[in-house]
């Protein structure tokens, strides 16, 4: 019943609210399923996306591919597989957060994310919350926010999940998943690995894709256990290990490689009291990687960043339709390597977020939040969202908020340039949402937004040093539009889904008058899956309009995938899914990045087994 | 009109003094193509982005036509370009994250041959005894894999014999068989110069100048001159920038010494006059002066590169190093700014065709 419970919660994020004491119930379980219990929570205003396993399993385990075809979000890839940055509503790489069970995992080292080192393989949904969140989840929260979750099921199971693949370029991949549970006791582990050639053929020449080989290993354990009624430990782990040549652009051949380690680990202690909810949180964090200029020689430049995190989440219900939070953290964060000496960082947050359910149509949020960090002065960011449900099918959303995003280790300690006096980038920022939903088969949601974005970090020659320096230079506007669809049609047997995304975002370099550079102002995405009993089928599509780079442009370009997949034995214990997919069908020559020309076409052959 | 008229002077001053110039150019005053006559400037392009590109430019910078390797070979030049060297008809254009160098008829721009195989980080030419010899650095992390490589210039094709030197050679300029290699340390810093014997293809001998030397210039007398421009602060070690006059005889140096916080480049020579770029200024000295101009002719200025002909000081100015460059010109005789123009991405290198 839990399980089912849960379920209904993961797919129905906004559901409108039911009965106070079902309220409660479900409240209280969230704290002990979820990890990330603020997604759910506190954004009645924002427009959130989730990624549920079964999108997420049709994208291979590459976070870039999954969210290329599935959200609004541009992805800047120098060539498939390779660094991927994410551009999240025109923003840059850096004003993307990646949240892991509630944590921040942003580079300390360069504050970005690459998408390309986190696996999809051992997630249970993955979330993409538009809009600025940095009073929740920190610095560079600015574009939005994504989510990837693990959460805990104490129904009585034990579930294994092991997959077998093969496709072009020579790509192997192979997963395993076990998850378990019972009263006391939940957890699931999970290992996930490919290696590829990647040598895919550049179209319209004889050449390959030079220098792309790669592999990636991905670890997870994640574990429940109910001390009492009324505590729950919890444990989780991650590990991603990559190995990566380092491919060649049309112009410029290379010879390097990139390895990268990031482990996450976390404690979780939650307390669910009469009238209050209370979870603290420890968390270690490493990353680390080294840079082969020559993959041939043990001759390698290196950097490091830990992080050690404290926080504590403290809920009151204040009364039956209002309830206060205060989040305090705590972080002590060190970085080495070839261009820093030692430099180390505390940092410390309180965040208050008001939680009103002003009538069953109207409820709100107000959040506020100040850092204090060592090594220079933060603002105080604040954010407000509402929604509000005018009729049956529609219901209003907005939100509002500063951000933030501070200086990275590389900006202020890099030597030579670190600055020392820069400042956090802030934004201000807000959204108005409009959803829709009709005959329960149609949801339709439309977003507009507008970002202000100043004091912007970038790298600039310095004529006295004769070196770079980053300085808060550039302030830059985002604003556009966005349109996401959703359809279920069921006839008889035969079920139908569309889910169709389009985006609209104009940008502005404020300094230069230009738009910025790789943002498209049109992208839109569609998929298109069938089911009739065992048999799925389904169509990714996949439109990026022209994007402006330095000195020139890239062509738009259109992408579509089809893949069908096939389970048998469906109804017995042990149940094989054997999945075939053709990833860009028309064999379409395109770059996300200049010169770095990504896969034509290509096949995959999966095998699933279920027991 | 002013600038018609300047257009005329300089016309004029162009041909008085290719009438009675004796480098080793081609030197007629018959076009020979459609990119004679004027000045080349490579503009390097942004790192890995492949967006390198040669810029035309008259004299007086009232004609200018940008991306011309681009037009005329309907392809992209490459990654990063480093360097332009010419002999005879041809022009060999560097490009170093491509690793390769674009061999080019230098009047038309025409392709001849692209040599893209030995090369490792390439930066100079210069050739001596029908031999092009290219610096590399090899990998940029490794201080002992740097050499110069040999390129045939009767067929254009690079031999498998490398010659080993020391960390970091940049510049190199050639005086009949001797070829004298700068060697500014790549990612370190240096503070050599090698002298090679292109009859032997050996190092003949080194010789110990200024820290991190960035410009080598040869005078009528055979002597070389190298400008350093010193450690700079941030490795912790900074030294001031350092003018060496290498004799060309004996390689005896004389030196004159910048203050330790001076970081000068962009030497240029002309009749007997020497032109420098620190922080943001051109000085100029004569070459038999003993001590360092304290006045500068130019000030304000925010040069990648600079050159100096016929009494006029071509400079490119990089700007944000994301947008299109520039080119300026000043009447080195009035110290005035006489033109400016836009390049490509990165303007570095100027060079007079």
């Amino acid at each position: 019943m839990i399980r089912i419970l849960f379920f209904v919660l993961l797919l129905c994020c906004y559901s409108v609210a039911k009965a106070q004491t079902s309220i409660d119930s479900i409240q209280r379980l969230d704290e002990v399923v979820l990890s990330d219990v603020k997604l759910k929570r506190y954004n009645e205003g924002y427009k959130l996306t989730v990624l549920n396993d079964s999108i997420l399993r049709k994208n291979g385990n590459s976070l870039t591919d999954v969210l290329r075809f599935n959200s609004n979000i541009y992805f800047k890839e120098n060539g498939y597989g390779m660094v991927s940055s994410a551009s999240f509503r025109g923003t840059n790489a850096s004003q993307t957060a990646v949240i892991w069970n509630g944590i921040n995992i942003n580079s300390q080292l360069n504050g970005q994310v690459d998408f390309n080192t986190i696996s999809t393989a051992n997630y249970n949904n993955i979330s993409i919350r538009s809009g600025g969140g940095s009073v929740q989840y920190g610095s560079g929260a600015i574009g939005g926010t994504v989510h990837l979750s693990n959460d805990s099921d104490f129904t009585k199971h034990i579930n294994h999940r092991l997959q077998l693949g093969y496709g072009s370029f020579e790509t192997e991949n192979a997963s395993y998943n076990v998850s378990f549970g019972n009263n006391n006791w939940s957890g699931n582990a999970g290992v996930s690995y490919v290696n590829t050639e990647n040598d895919y053929r550049i179209l319209g020449t004889d050449e390959k894709n030079e220098n792309g080989a790669f592999n990636n290993l991905d670890l997870n354990l994640n574990l429940g256990y109910v001390l009492s009624q009324k505590d729950v430990l919890k444990v989780y782990h991650q590990n991603f290990r990559s190995d990566r040549a380092f491919s060649s652009t049309l112009l410029a051949p290379s010879n390097s490689k990139y390895e990268t380690e990031d482990y996450r680990s976390m404690l979780e202690w939650a307390h669910v009291g009469d009238n209050f909810t209370s979870s603290l949180k420890a968390v270690h964090l490493l990353e680390q990687f080294k840079y082969f200029e020559n993959k041939d020689l043990n001759n390698y430049s290196k950097g490091q960043a830990k992080t050690w995190l404290v926080k504590h989440h403290y809920k009151r219900n204040v009364s039956k339709n209002m309830a206060l939070s205060v989040i305090t953290d705590y972080s002590y964060i060190t970085a080495e390597g070839n261009s820093y000496v030692d430099p180390k960082r505390n940092a410390f947050s309180a965040t208050a977020i008001l939680n009103h359910q002003f009538s069953s149509k109207f409820r709100y949020n107000l959040n506020v939040r100040k850092d204090v960090i060592s090594d220079f002065k933060s603002p105080l960011v604040f954010a407000g969202d509402l929604s509000y449900k005018l009729g049956e099918p529609y219901t209003l959303k907005f939100n509002a908020s500063k951000n933030f995003r501070v200086p990275t280790f590389n900006d202020l300690y890099w030597n030579p340039g670190g600055n020392l006096d820069l400042e956090p980038e802030e934004s201000f920022q807000f959204d108005l949402g409009h959803q829709f939903k009709i005959l329960k088969s149609i949801q339709l949601k439309l977003n507009t937004f507008y970002i202000e974005t100043s004091d912007l970090i970038q790298w600039r020659p310095n004529a006295e040093t004769n070196y770079w320096n980053p300085v808060n230079i550039a302030n830059a506007k985002h604003y556009g539009l966005e349109v996401e669809l959703g359809y279920l049609k069921q006839i008889h047997a035969h079920y139908f889904n569309l889910v169709a995304a389009y985006s609209y975002t104009e940008t502005e370099d404020v300094e230069k008058n230009q738009p910025l550079y790789y943002v498209p102002l049109h992208k839109g995405n569609t998929a298109l899956s069938y089911n009739f009993k065992s048999f799925t089928a389904y169509y990714q599509h996949l439109f990026t309009g022209e994007v402006d780079i330095i000195g020139g442009s890239l062509n738009g370009y259109d992408v579509g995938n089809l893949g069908c997949s096939y389970e048998l034995n469906a109804t017995g214990k042990l149940n094989y899914i054997l999945d075939l997919k053709v990833n860009n069908i028309y064999n379409t020559y395109y770059e996300n990045v200049a010169l770095r020309p990504m896969p034509n076409r290509n096949f995959n052959i999966q095998l699933t087994l279920k027991f | 009109m002013i600038s018609k008229k300047l257009a005329l002077l300089f016309l004029s001053m162009t041909l008085l003094l290719t009438s009675c110039n004796n480098d080793d150019d081609d030197t007629t005053t018959e076009s020979l193509g459609d990119y004679d006559n004027g000045l080349l400037i490579t503009n390097e392009g942004n790192f890995g982005q492949g967006n390198a590109s040669i810029t035309f430019a008259s004299y007086d910078l009232s004609v200018v036509e940008n991306n011309v390797f681009n037009a005329v070979n309907s392809r992209a030049l490459g990654d990063t370009a480093q360097s332009i060297t010419f002999n005879g008809d041809l022009a060999y254009i560097v490009l170093n994250v491509s690793n390769s160098i674009e061999v080019v008829n230098r009047y038309t721009l025409q392709s001849v041959a692209t040599i893209n195989t030995v090369l490792n980080n390439p930066r100079h030419i210069a050739f001596a005894n029908g031999k092009g010899y290219v610096t590399n650095w090899g990998d940029g992390g490794v201080a002992t894999d740097d050499f110069l490589a040999i390129i045939d210039a009767s067929t254009n094709t690079i031999e498998t014999q490398t010659i080993s030197v020391d960390e970091g050679p940049e510049k190199v300029i050639a005086n009949g068989n001797t070829v004298y290699v700068a060697h500014q340390g790549g990612y370190g810093q240096n503070n050599i110069v090698s002298v090679i014997n292109a009859a032997t293809d050996a190092v003949s001998t080194t010789v110990t100048v200024g820290d991190v030397p960035n410009s080598l210039r040869l005078d009528s007398n055979g002597d070389l001159w190298v400008l350093a421009g010193g450690t700079p602060s941030w490795t912790g070690n900074e030294t001031g920038g350092k003018l060496s006059k290498i004799d060309g005889s004996d390689y005896s140096v004389t030196s004159i010494d910048f203050a330790g916080t001076e970081h000068p480049s962009f030497l240029a020579l002309e009749n007997g006059t020497l032109y420098y770029y620190l922080s943001g200024s051109v000085y100029k000295m004569d070459a038999d002066d003993t001590a360092l101009p304290t006045t500068a002719e130019l000030n304000g200025l925010n040069f990648y590169g600079m050159e100096v002909k016929d009494n006029v000081l071509y400079g490119v100015d990089a700007i944000d190093y994301t947008s299109n460059g520039m080119i300026l010109s000043y009447s080195l005789s009035s110290n005035e700014e006489t033109n400016f123009a836009t390049t490509g991405i990165i303007p570095g290198g100027v060079y007079f065709n």
